[in-house]
């Protein structure tokens, strides 16, 4: 008995020497076979050894040498822990595991593209007004000087409710709304959904967002609306984008004017860009210094104040930032196309 | 408008080359959306504007370009072979109807041989994208695109008694068009007639039998004035638009009618014909002058640039405008007649600042001389509900406001839906009265492409009509079906259940303080029976949720149970929310125990709450359901609820015994309110 306790203290110490020798896992497995290997492993051979233990002794002998059994296989999976198979010391925890994330919903692109325009014009002091997608006759058209029966109606293709109800062709309405019942100075945006008889195609449907800008001031000029505008774009677009007014015609400005950008696509180098055909540029917002007779309407006196305003598509602008090329992606709520637009 | 370059030369000569023109043009509002190359010429299409008429003939266009470049316009001679007898011993023109035709001119070209036309015709007819007919269809045409005035050639021959009425077609009269067809004409569209019956619908389209023919021998050349809204309204009810039905309605030069018959004449009488003497002319109001103030100050007070008094004077006078210093800085400018969009000052204005030229306008930051201090509250709660959807992990989605008819009336609303007039497509064809068809597409659309579970929300008008008045209602719509976002390595994927929604539904009723809210149990055709609820605040009713009937849902989600959601923020947001008040921070340290309790399956959940409330014991804090059980260890008619009671005293330190005392209150009034039975031992932690 004595004997075999001796042994087993000694098997032990060399156990813990060659352990601490244990670098790789080469050196492990060397240490693994010298103990526990099948044939030869000195844990094996104490086994064997227990046949010749005398009976009285052997229920103490067999459980000192599970007990160093136990002792080895615990030393060889400690180092286990401390040494990988390609020699590198193990990790405690992988930090590399991917972190565990709480789903976040992901905002509409329109939505999240009319907040940043919203959020320009908050900055310089804008109000945001809204108002009703059914609209009459007089404040989607009338009052923002289309005659009845005018061929100018006929690039605001309208979808009727009835003779003088329809849905709103553009946000413009909410203008005359609000400066029926505010009096000058007036800075606001409208942001909001409008309608038209439009055949769908990748850059037209019959419902979109649009954004919509008015000024009513004394000494309101088309300087001003310059000057906002470029800021505006370059908020929007970045401090080095061209910008370019020319002249147009809406019933409801005069002078009018489009507003381009460069196209940020080809730079104007592509005769078949998709985006702005070779020109150059792109076409991004209408304007103009409000017609008089549009304040006149409200009863606003054009001597006395002047105004200016605009308007831009919220899809066709997000469609150029985010490089979109079919409009209906933002309606066909695609959770694969929508998700890449929250926190992922 | 096609506008040849070639066409151009004929009224002003322009020298540059083309790309400095197109881009010089675009800068006064002439945008070349394309530019075709024809043997040697360009062919634009021009972007035109439907106040400027003008532009739709190369005269007009020229004329830009003229005052664009510092250049005048060419002078052109328009001979012409005349007859010695007087157009009136041949025809006769009456106008019955002078407010829809001002002016009417015309004369009579004889021996016309009708044939081919000249090469340099043809070519510009091809240029404008038409095919050559005959001389004399293609004169007509000709001026037309030279100058933007419309005539019509009749063949004089079958004029009946020679004579031109213009008057409203009487009832039932029909019309044979030059195109084959039959008009059925009203009595308030104007007609072309002669003694007997309609040849042409006035300014729109000529009649076949008058037309021109290879043995018409006399001509009769109309160039008149129609009233606009009388030309577009004829066009649009018989839905014809044509050449010159495209300028009518905009508004023809009332003064250059006389001229255009001349020059067409003129075209004709050099194939061969010979024109009757002197035009005739019936103008009964002659145009009256338009006289417009223009204030040099206002020109600086509107673009906010000081412009030079000369180049007023100078742009003003190429483009046509007559203009006439009064006072200082002021003039009074008349409108030449084919400017018919020039009425107001702010006109005179533009066509300044287009010549000037925009990028010449300096760029101002616009001054804030007062801030709108209201709060707009609607925006700043759909900013919470949505950052609260997000949170609760719902997609956003921004669905159609059309509607099929037929899905509407599945989903059963129960509201009249709004018809539109004109629908693009029938299943498109009214406004929806409910948010839910809308996102019961996006859940199919997505569980078909692979998705396992959709949840989303939208924020959205609906419409519907109430009596004979149109209600537009912002709505906050949602839905959850599927397993839910967000499974990682951590967590094995879970699928959605009612309480996910009810939850979202809570979440942001609290975060726009909206509290309390009750649920009720209400059915509606959305839902199952009996698995759906009514939400309330303050008594009123402003939304509903549920699991959505199997036979709306089906057809999106297959076996799937679909929950769903729809909430009335119109109604809503007119309550007053909860004003917020800041509650102290307890001092001294509280107790919570947790009890479990038998009860019938009969009793809901609320009804615990509204026992306690009505009970209001003291010391109790609040609580809040920890577990429901069912199952073999207890009776199957019962559930089993842990319920976690928090008590505190505002002033001290609880002793058990005292919260002893109220928990065999709470546990006495539950036991003898609700049959509510105590289950197991308590649980006493110290918090």
């Amino acid at each position: 008995m004595a004997d075999l306790k001796d042994r087993i203290e000694g098997l032990r110490k060399a156990f813990e020497a060659e352990a601490l020798k244990v670098g790789d896992a080469k050196s492990l497995e060397e240490l693994r076979t010298a103990f526990l290997g099948r044939k030869k492993g000195h844990v094996t051979l104490l086994f064997e050894d227990l046949k010749t233990v005398p009976a009285e002794d052997k229920r103490e002998a067999g459980r000192q040498v599970n007990a160093f059994k136990t002792f080895v296989q615990d030393g060889l999976l400690a180092l286990e822990g401390k040494v990988r198979s390609d020699g590198r010391p193990a990790r405690a925890m992988d930090l590399t595991l991917p972190g565990r994330k709480k789903y976040v919903g992901a905002p509409h692109p329109l939505v999240l593209f009319q907040q940043e325009i919203e959020n320009i014009f908050l900055g310089m002091g804008f109000a945001i007004e809204e108002g009703p997608e059914i609209e009459t006759d007089y404040y989607n058209f009338e009052a923002l000087n289309f005659p009845p029966h005018h061929p100018a109606r006929d690039s605001w293709d309208t979808l009727y409710i009835k003779d003088d109800l329809l849905l709103r062709t553009h946000t413009s309405p909410v203008q005359i709304r609000v400066m029926e019942k505010k009096k000058p100075p007036i800075r606001i945006i409208i942001p909001g959904r409008v309608f038209r008889r439009e055949t769908p195609d990748p850059t037209h449907l019959p419902m979109f967002m649009q954004v919509e800008g008015l000024v009513v001031d004394e000494g309101a000029t088309f300087a001003h609306l310059k000057g906002t505008l470029e800021y505006f774009i370059r908020a929007l677009f970045g401090e080095k984008i061209k910008v370019r007014f020319r002249p147009s015609f809406f019933p409801f400005t005069e002078p009018s004017a489009e507003v381009d950008i460069e196209c940020i696509v080809c730079d104007g180098k592509d005769p078949s860009c998709r985006v702005c055909g070779g020109t150059g540029w792109k076409e991004i917002l209408g304007s103009g210094m409000v017609n008089p007779q549009v304040l006149k309407n409200v009863n606003i006196d054009p001597e006395k104040y002047s105004g200016w305003a605009f308007g831009l598509g919220i899809d066709r602008t997000a469609m150029f930032a985010y490089g979109i090329t079919e409009m209906r992606h933002f309606y066909e709520n695609d959770l694969r196309f929508l998700r890449q637009f929250g926190a992922k | 408008m096609k506008i040849s370059l070639d066409w151009i030369r004929e009224f002003v000569t322009v020298d540059i080359p083309r790309q400095e023109l197109l881009d010089r043009l675009t800068m006064i509002g002439l945008v070349a959306d394309t530019v075709e190359e024809r043997d040697g010429d360009a062919v634009l299409d021009l972007e035109t504007y439907a106040n400027r008429p003008d532009t739709l003939g190369h005269l007009g266009v020229a004329r830009e370009i003229g005052a664009m470049l510092g250049l005048s316009l060419n002078e052109k001679n328009w001979p012409l072979a005349e007859l010695p007898q007087a157009t009136t011993e041949i025809a006769e023109v009456q106008i019955l109807s002078e407010s829809l035709c001002p002016r009417y001119c015309g004369l009579v070209v004889r021996d016309v041989p009708v044939g081919p036309s000249p090469d340099w015709l043809e070519r510009r007819i091809e240029a404008m994208g038409l095919r050559p007919i005959n001389n004399v269809v293609d004169v007509s045409n000709y001026v037309l695109f030279a100058t933007a005035q419309p005539i019509h050639t009749f063949d004089f021959g079958k004029i009946g008694g020679g004579r031109i009425v213009v008057r409203k077609a009487k009832r039932g009269e029909t019309l044979k068009d030059l195109d084959g067809r039959t008009l059925e004409l009203t009595t308030d569209m104007l007609v072309i007639a002669d003694e007997s019956r309609p040849v042409a619908l006035a300014g729109v389209i000529g009649g076949e039998a008058s037309g021109i023919t290879g043995a018409t021998r006399d001509v009769f050349i109309e160039s008149a004035n129609f009233d606009p809204v009388g030309i577009r309204k004829t066009a649009k009810k018989l839905g014809l638009s044509t050449d010159a039905s495209y300028r009518f309605e905009r508004g023809a030069d009332v003064g250059f009618a006389p001229q255009a018959a001349l020059m067409a004449a003129s075209l004709l009488t050099q194939m061969g014909g010979q024109a009757s003497r002197g035009l005739i002319d019936v103008y009964p109001k002659p145009h009256q002058p338009k006289f417009v103030r223009l204030r040099l100050r206002r020109i600086a007070e509107l673009l906010g640039v000081d412009v030079p008094e000369s180049f007023v004077v100078e742009v003003l006078g190429r483009l046509g405008f007559r203009v006439e210093g009064t006072h200082k800085g002021v003039w009074r400018v008349e409108a030449p007649t084919f400017r018919v969009d020039v009425g107001l000052e702010a006109d005179l204005i533009e066509e300044v600042a287009r010549f000037y030229g925009y990028d010449r306008i300096p760029s101002e930051f616009s001054p804030v001389r007062s801030f709108d201090l209201s709060v707009n509250r609607k925006r700043e709660r759909l900013g919470k509900i949505r950052q609260t959807l997000l949170g609760q992990g719902f997609d956003e989605v921004i669905n159609w406001s059309f509607a099929d008819p037929e899905k509407e009336a599945a989903a059963g609303s129960g509201l009249r839906p709004v018809d539109i007039q004109n629908p693009i497509s029938s299943r498109a064809s009214v406004l929806r009265t409910t948010l839910l068809p809308g996102l019961l597409e996006n859940a199919a659309w997505n569980l078909n492409r692979g998705l396992e579970g959709v949840h989303v929300f939208e924020l959205g008008d609906v419409f519907y009509w109430e009596g004979d008045k149109h209600r537009e209602e912002l709505h906050l719509g949602l839905l959850t079906t599927g397993l839910l976002p967000g499974a990682g390595w951590t967590s094995a994927p879970a699928e959605t259940d009612f309480y996910v929604l009810k939850g979202a539904i809570e979440a942001l009723m609290e975060a726009l303080r909206f509290e309390p809210v009750a649920f009720e149990d209400r059915d509606h055709p959305h839902f199952e029976p009996g698995q759906a609820l009514a939400l309330l605040y303050k008594g009123l009713a402003v939304g509903c949720l549920g699991a959505l009937r199997k036979s709306l849902a089906a057809a999106s989600a297959g076996d799937r149970t679909v929950f769903a959601a729809e909430v009335d923020l119109t109604s809503l947001f007119e309550k007053t929310p909860r004003i917020f008040q800041y509650a102290p921070v307890p001092k001294f340290p509280g107790v919570s125990r947790d009890l479990s309790f038998l009860l019938d399956r009969g009793i809901a959940y609320q009804e615990v709450g509204q026992a306690l409330a009505k009970l209001n014991p003291s010391l109790l804090e609040g609580f809040e359901l920890r577990d429901r059980f069912s199952g073999p260890s207890i009776p199957a008619a019962k559930v089993s609820l842990t319920v976690r009671f928090r008590f505190r005293h505002p002033q001290r330190t609880l002793v058990a015994e005292e919260v002893d005392r109220v928990e065999q209150d709470i546990v006495g009034h539950l036991r003898s309110t609700l049959n509510i039975q105590l289950r197991e031992g308590k649980i006493d932690n110290r918090t």
